[in-house]
């Protein structure tokens, strides 16, 4: 066998997978070859990456959820298109049918969102909410820029409140050093009864109750 | 054959290509999944992180620009933005029976400060696809280099030394200063 043959049946070697005689060759000039051992060193370092990754996947039926879901969305989406900002006429018309002060949403695609404002804690931050409606869910983008910036263990958390005390998590999130960040929740349709936003900043310690420290701002009964 | 561009494939998802993603869930559901038994504990959770992370890369695709940041990297932000949203639900809501309290499981993947799931994933989805074929064979799908021989229709001392090829191309990827790319944790 030539040298270059040796260097060739590395990874086999370290895969398990040389015939007896392969190996035996092999295993002596390794002793014998500082080059081999060295790129045998580097091979093993790459087959143990690559092994530890394929010990964490997830289940093969996954993907097929995954793409059957993108696909159930993309049929939705094409049949009617929810979103949260509307012409004034249009959330006044629902408001009154409903019968509850606050917005409902149905927009099109030319929608600049909702807004939202930075409080006196953080007056350069902005943002903006969109949403659309998916079954009995509504699926909302939140977009922020200019958030200041977090300590590690604090995140930001969207709520939707009503009458000052009443709120419920939309969910959390972070933004990067540059205070820009653009996330998606899920909420259910009912969480339309609250028409205020609020953005705060949580501290990491385990109280899930709002830390009322506001950020952002909004209300989606001005809309 | 050069292999498709991760960028590439997006271009191509944000165009509704179905195909295109399933090839980016192929090249990094792994460390997505792995990033999510990290943070989350849990591997039900970890595979609801992968659905989430892909459906937004699904409605996203057009956002995504390739002159801020490399895919990789704008999915890893997406990964970890969704992670911190679903520890912080289960995190608010009572535990079951039996149930435990999210932690980082032991063995777990470390943290991503070296070498990781990312960066091996970043790195195949950037050598020849003939190299790529090989280790994923070998070690996604499990199959010994006979068997791959025989799958792909090339003779076994070729796999044999294609795979040592793969592994070295690999490495020379993944060391490559270029190749490093901060994922700004």
């Amino acid at each position: 066998m030539t040298e270059d043959r040796f260097g060739q049946l590395l990874g086999p070697y370290v895969l398990g997978e040389l015939t007896a005689d392969e190996k035996r060759e092999l295993e002596p000039h390794i002793e014998e070859c500082p080059k081999c051992r060295s790129e045998l060193d580097h091979i093993q370092q790459t087959h143990s990456l690559l092994r530890d990754m394929s010990a964490l996947a997830p289940s093969a039926e996954l993907k097929a959820r995954v793409l059957a879901g993108i696909r159930s969305e993309t049929t939705a989406s094409s049949r009617s298109r929810w979103r949260f900002w509307v012409p004034l006429a249009a959330a006044l018309l629902v408001t009154v049918v409903l019968g509850a002060g606050l917005l409902q949403v149905i927009f099109d695609d030319s929608s600049t969102g909702v807004p939202l404002t930075g409080t006196a804690l953080a007056p350069d931050a902005s943002g903006v909410i969109r949403g659309e409606r998916v079954g009995e869910n509504i699926r909302i983008e939140l977009e922020v820029r200019d958030m200041p910036e977090l300590r590690e263990d604090e995140y930001y958390e969207m709520w939707y409140a009503k009458d000052g005390d009443e709120r419920i998590s939309c969910g959390a999130f972070r933004t990067g050093r540059e205070g820009t960040t653009t996330v998606d929740f899920t909420t259910p349709i009912n969480a339309r009864t609250y028409p205020e936003i609020e953005i705060t900043r949580e501290a990491d310690d385990g109280d899930p109750s709002s830390s009322r420290e506001k950020i952002l701002e909004g209300n989606l009964g001005n809309a | 054959m050069k292999a498709v561009g991760d960028e590439d494939l997006v271009v191509r998802v944000a165009g509704g290509d179905e195909q295109a993603l399933s090839e980016l869930y192929d090249r990094y559901c792994r460390p997505v999944y792995a990033t999510g038994i990290r943070l989350l504990g849990d591997a039900f959770l970890a595979e609801e992180l992968v659905q989430d992370a892909f459906t937004n890369v699904w409605r996203r695709a057009e956002t995504f620009n390739p002159g801020l940041a490399s895919f990789s990297t704008w999915l890893h932000k997406i990964t970890r933005n969704r992670a911190v949203d679903l520890a912080r639900r289960r995190h608010a809501r009572p535990l079951s029976v039996g149930e435990d309290p999210l932690q980082i499981i032991p063995g777990g993947p470390e943290p991503e400060d070296k070498v990781d799931s990312w960066d091996v994933a970043r790195s195949l989805s950037r050598i020849p696809n003939k190299h790529r074929e090989v280790l994923e064979l070998a070690y996604f799908e499990g199959l010994t280099q006979r068997e791959i021989s025989q799958r792909i229709n090339v003779p076994l001392g070729t796999i044999k030394s294609r795979t040592t090829a793969a592994l070295k191309n690999l490495r020379q990827i993944m060391t490559s200063p270029l190749s490093k790319e901060s994922r700004g944790d």
